[in-house]
């Protein structure tokens, strides 16, 4: 396939997107210039998740990780901050480091011809320097850094744009949502160690606006589920309920959930009853402290994704990353979390449940992959590439004024925040060096600067 | 009742993991979980690319995640799964073969058990032309019980640190 010009893959990503008229074509999802662009535009100006605190507790710590396609090594450096660097050497390119994790690392040296750096990137030594070289300029020559790191409440983020938006302008609304994961309790929260990877072959966003936007699916995909599993009540069936919101963000985040009953048998039934009563007993009495009655009690069941690729379910606590690896192709990478101050037996279950829920061997996750394999594999065909696929549910029913929920909200099973998510896909394609999140008005947004050409 | 003869042992040890791989390949789960012990525990830990020096970290412990950690109860439900009728990642049914092989035999912690490691190398395909290749160590507790074998512990140690496969959909 002959490559686009950058204008012309622009033009198609403003075509394949109709959000007034509720729909997407398959185009979106196999285009491989679309999908350099994304890489160019989106993976390299949002916060991209890198890593939770306790992955890298000590000094010299690391993991690696993926930012986009881009390797980076995520470090503990001795004074207790965070930095990454690309994992490249600067020599002739060869990857620093070739483990998933280690920890108390020194330095990082490369395995070509032995430049070595320090745990921030840093270069520190050049063998036969002298002899060789005369000299390095080591200021100049460093591992490329991750420019913009942030901390929230025991994630790391990083972005390689230096002049993004601040994290908290950057999740806008959806911090109220993202909190509900993270600060329940105020030991904080800790990873449950390992990180499950494995590799689907579909494209990212059918993964990201899933999570984002899909509770309709449950019912259908994961039917399985309430079918095997035992009522965490005896007699009482689980029932995946109505009543629920999602909520749409305009700068492409999205989130949904159920409120009020049956929280404690949908638990049950996501990760079991230790899980179920940990969360309807000590560890909701503090979350309601914290976060009030509707974040720490009347929401459950609750998937979100903050854009792009980083998702979770507060419930069961998985948290992964959709790491993209071409447009047919991701590697899921999921761990997870458990409050720092649940006794042990509460962390084995959070342990055990949501390895059994939700992993690849997991009893709702099997189905998840079952499905977005196939979608993709069905757009080989040019006839589907060029099909239109409905995205118009709950158009036009969304509200700006509940009074318990901020944002644009609606009921729990709609399409408002996958319109959101690929508007703002869309938006961020198509106007490459406007700001990433709204400005305030009379600035240039997406929107107005295409109003006004 | 185990046979003190090392050739019959092995022998019957063999035996019994053809039977076991006859029910995986032809669907017949019921009677593979019937298999299982009460007190199994069903073990498939994570494994990690790490330094030389940090070998000794190369599967997950176990206070952290694994691909599978399963006892009787989670057994149940999978196996309740895999028979409701809207388990769609296996309906269509994978097509396996588990070749078990290297079946190495140690007497058990405790008199009628038996400390098998054994290799395997799982083929999968599903649908049109979905195919894995899954090659592993099995390490295994057999009991005897009503004149043959039973599973009391089974951890499947995998050849690979990212699962290259979209869902995890079968045993081995
Ligand atoms: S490529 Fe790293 S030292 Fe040459
Ligand atoms: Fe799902």
């Amino acid at each position: 396939m002959s490559a686009k010009t950058p204008e012309a893959t622009r033009d198609l990503v403003a075509r394949v997107f109709d959000e007034d008229a509720g729909k997407i074509q398959g185009r979106a999802y196999t285009d491989p210039d679309i999908y350099a662009l994304e890489l160019e535009t989106i993976f390299k100006r949002c916060w991209l998740f890198l890593a939770h605190e306790t992955q890298i507790p000590g000094p010299g710590d690391f993991l690696s990780t993926y930012m986009g396609e881009d390797p980076v090594v995520v470090v503990r450096q001795k004074d207790g901050e965070v930095k990454a660097f690309l994992n490249q050497c600067r020599h002739r390119g060869m990857r620093l480091c070739r483990s998933d994790m280690g920890s108390k690392a020194r330095n990082f040296t490369c395995v070509y011809h032995g430049w070595v750096y320090g745990l921030g990137g840093e270069l520190v030594g050049v063998p036969l320097e002298e002899q060789a070289y005369g000299k390095v300029d080591k200021a100049e020559w460093g591992a490329r850094p991750v420019p913009r790191i942030v901390r929230y409440k025991g994630l790391i983020f990083g972005n390689w744009d230096a002049d993004a938006p601040d994290f908290l302008e950057y999740l806008g609304d959806a911090a109220f949502y993202l909190d509900v994961l993270l600060d329940r309790s105020a030991a904080g929260t800790q990873a449950i160690g390992g990180i499950h990877k494995w590799v689907i072959p579909c494209n990212w966003k059918f993964a990201a606006e899933q999570f984002a936007s899909d509770m309709y699916h449950a019912p259908v995909a994961h039917l399985s589920v309430s079918m095997s599993v035992k009522p965490v009540v005896e007699e009482e069936q689980v029932d995946f309920g109505h009543e629920g919101r999602q909520f749409r963000s305009d700068r492409g985040h999205g989130t949904g959930f159920f409120v009020g009953a049956g929280r404690r048998q949908l638990l049950g039934s996501f990760v079991g009853p230790e899980v179920a009563r940990y969360m309807s007993e000590e560890g909701k009495e503090q979350a309601v402290e914290r976060l009030g009655f509707v974040r720490g009690e009347y929401m459950h069941a609750q998937h979100m994704t903050v854009f792009p690729n980083f998702s979770f379910l507060p419930t069961a606590n998985t948290v992964r990353v959709w790491h993209p690896k071409g447009p047919n192709e991701i590697e899921v990478w999921a761990w997870t979390l458990v409050e720092a101050d649940a006794s042990d037996e509460v962390k084995e279950a959070y342990r055990v449940g949501g390895l059994r829920s939700f992993s690849a061997a997991g009893i709702f996750e099997q189905e998840d992959g079952e499905n977005w394999v196939e979608i993709q594999r069905v757009l080989k065909g040019s006839s589907a590439q060029d099909t239109w696929f409905h995205i118009g549910m709950g158009q036009g029913r969304a509200r700006t004024d509940d009074p318990q929920f901020p944002g644009t909200v609606g009921w729990v099973y709609s399409e408002e925040a996958a319109r959101g998510f690929y508007a703002h896909w869309q938006k961020l394609l198509t106007h490459p060096t406007d700001p990433v999140i709204p400005q305030n008005e009379g600035t240039c947004t997406g929107e107005t600067c295409h109003a006004a050409e | 009742m185990l046979p003190s003869d090392p050739i019959l042992r092995q022998y019957q040890v063999e035996q019994f993991y053809y039977a076991e791989a006859e029910l995986l390949d032809d669907r017949r789960y019921d009677e593979w979980f019937a298999l299982l012990e009460d007190d199994i525990r069903y073990f498939m830990p994570m494994r990690f690319n790490r330094g030389r020096r940090e070998m000794h970290l190369e599967f997950s412990d176990d206070r952290q995640s694994a691909y599978y950690d399963e006892d009787k109860e989670s057994m149940a439900v999978r196996q309740r799964k895999l028979a409701c009728g809207s388990n769609w990642a296996e309906d269509p049914p994978s097509r396996t073969r588990h070749l078990i092989s290297n079946v190495r035999i140690a007497d058990g912690a405790v008199p009628g058990e038996l400390a098998v490691k054994s290799a395997f190398l799982v083929y999968r395909n599903r649908l049109e032309r979905q195919t894995e290749i899954f090659a592993g160590e099995r390490q295994d507790v057999l009991r005897v019980r009503d004149g043959g074998f039973r599973i009391a512990r089974r951890t499947v140690l995998l050849d690979q640190a990212t699962l290259l496969t979209s869902s995890l959909s079968i045993f081995f």
